[in-house]
């Protein structure tokens, strides 16, 4: 077996908020062409007169998505067949400036959702992305907005909703949190959020029924150095401007319109943490993503996948047509980070959320059940220890840890 | 591998007086559902609807959030300290009925004679 897997100890998953991977990735392209980014030459989008849009690089850090892009259920759907309807349509991503033009009828401003950042200014991301794993095709759970994508990373399904209401989980269906510590032998599991003003994003029930199992974003820099973090952490972004214990708080969850500057800080900031406890640094791996896209472009469809056991009907779609879960959201950037991981490497797979619970459950837990359809069919990023394990998809594969892994000065 | 430099956010990218996003709210309403679950005096007196800022959601979002804890430290507490109490006063109980029988029983010296040895006696 691999040392690196057999080192293998901690899980450590942070989420962040609202971006394609074209948009923060998609500049890789060019310096590794095994990574599936951006080529203005080949990939265009038609604005709401038939002119011909291409990928430009010219996002900045803030106040140049505005209007907040749409991301809901009718408006990705858009984004993904071009406008196309009938059983046959095929998602050709053609509807990015169309829908983004809707909100505002501003033929110019809405080609700004075409744009993507160069390698430069994304210091730390592409570093990652370059030093470790970057997944090509990490897509999105569903093709909709943030509270039943996150869904997917606890639950490993959105129990059939496709918005932001509240969800309500039956109890058939643990999230990945209760299987852990329910477990036997027991395991160690926390949701760090930033802090109690910014709170947790999707799991508020979660918070209600077992607030033991949330710490903050300071707890979690503080067990980092004691060595005290658990089995499997996940870690939520800051998600609003707000006054905290210590001064002003920047919103860090690059959500648009916040500054995707403190989001690179907030990302360096886990991996450093992580990273100056030589123990820690050894026995842990970092998944870095998004939840989705936050209507921003990319060139890959979305594939098909298992249907889940829930089925959201025509008027919670907004489409008015039901939605099975049998397809895959809009791709997002997606990171593993572990000194064993050789450098550059590029994965093909495809995953989506619920890829999270079922690479944690494999990996501490073995076989699990009840879990959802969607669960049960996603590939894991990180193989089991042991007899299960195949050295082929392993990606913590070198014998020997690496020691030129980058440091930021976050 | 050198140190990579990570550029800060100016400060002018700080604005709580951004409008709240459709998510930030919805997570108000999350979070107003969990609140509407807790016993009447943890509760705020804010109406969710009304919140329009970052920083006013922020705001709301503490305050259920810290209740939130409050009130699961306090239940817990007090489903140990009953727990305590309650063995303590069944011991005390139990003390209680059994001293009075102690103390009425004196040594078998200065027990006063039974009418029956009495009888014998006689």
């Amino acid at each position: 077996m691999p040392s690196g897997l057999d080192k293998l100890q901690h899980i450590v998953v942070l989420m962040m908020e609202n971006r394609s991977f074209d948009h923060m990735l998609g500049s890789l392209k060019a310096v590794n062409p095994a990574i599936d980014g951006v080529d203005a030459n080949t990939f265009t989008n038609p604005d709401a007169k038939g002119n011909v849009v291409k990928p430009q690089p010219k996002a900045e850090f803030q106040a140049q998505l505005q209007p907040d892009p749409d991301h809901h259920f009718p408006a990705v759907d858009l984004q993904i067949f071009g406008g196309g309807t009938g059983a046959n349509r095929q998602a050709n991503m053609q509807g990015f400036v169309k829908s983004y033009f809707n909100q505002q009828r501003d033929a110019k401003h809405s080609q700004t959702i075409m744009y993507y950042f160069p390698q430069d200014k994304l210091p730390v991301l592409t570093t990652l992305a370059l030093e470790f794993a970057v997944f090509n095709r990490w897509f999105a759970s569903i093709p909709g907005p943030t509270i039943c994508n996150r869904a997917f990373a606890h639950y490993g399904t959105s129990f059939g909703r496709v918005d932001l209401n509240p969800i309500y989980p039956p109890e058939a269906i643990k999230s990945i949190y209760t299987r852990l510590i329910h477990a036997n032998p027991k395991r160690t599991a926390k949701v760090y959020y930033y802090d109690t003003t910014s709170s947790t994003m999707e799991v508020a029930n979660l918070l209600q029924n077992q607030p033991e199992l949330f710490g903050t974003y300071s707890q979690f820099l503080s067990d980092c150095e004691k060595g005290d973090l658990p089995d499997y952490s996940f870690i939520e972004p800051n998600y609003s401007d707000h006054q905290g214990d210590s001064g002003e708080e920047i919103a860090n969850d690059q959500h648009p319109d916040h500054n995707v500057q403190a989001g690179e800080v907030f990302i360096a900031s886990i991996y450093q943490a992580i990273k100056n406890n030589p123990e820690l640094w050894e026995s842990t791996a970092l998944l870095i993503t998004y939840d989705e896209h936050g209507g921003i472009f990319d060139h890959v469809p979305p594939p098909g996948c298992t249907k889940d056991i829930f089925t959201a009907d025509g008027n919670a779609t907004g489409t008015g047509t039901p939605f099975q879960f049998d397809r895959l959201g809009v791709r997002v950037p997606t990171v593993l980070v572990s000194p064993w991981i050789p450098k550059g490497t590029v994965v093909d797979r495809v995953f989506d959320h619920a890829s999270i619970p079922a690479t944690i459950t494999r990996f501490f837990l073995g076989d699990y059940s009840p879990r959802s359809p969607r669960e049960t069919s996603a590939d894991i990023f990180l193989e089991p220890k042991g007899a299960a394990s195949d050295p082929a998809r392993n990606l913590l594969s070198l014998d020997v840890m690496r020691t030129d892994c980058p440091d930021f000065d976050a | 591998m050198p140190l990579i430099r990570v550029p800060k956010p100016p400060k002018s990218a700080y604005d709580p007086g951004r409008p709240a996003s459709s998510l930030l709210k919805s997570q108000a309403e999350h979070l107003r559902e969990a609140e509407s679950k807790l016993p009447l005096r943890y509760r705020s007196k804010v109406y969710v609807k009304s919140i329009k800022t970052e920083e006013e959601a922020a705001r709301y979002i503490r305050d259920v959030t810290q209740a939130i804890h409050e009130a699961h430290e306090d239940a817990e507490r007090a489903r140990r300290t009953p727990k305590r109490k309650q063995v303590l006063e069944i011991a005390a109980a139990a003390d209680e009925r059994s001293k009075p029988k102690r103390a009425r029983r004196k040594p078998a010296s200065k027990r006063p004679k039974s009418r029956k040895s009495k009888r014998k006696k006689k």
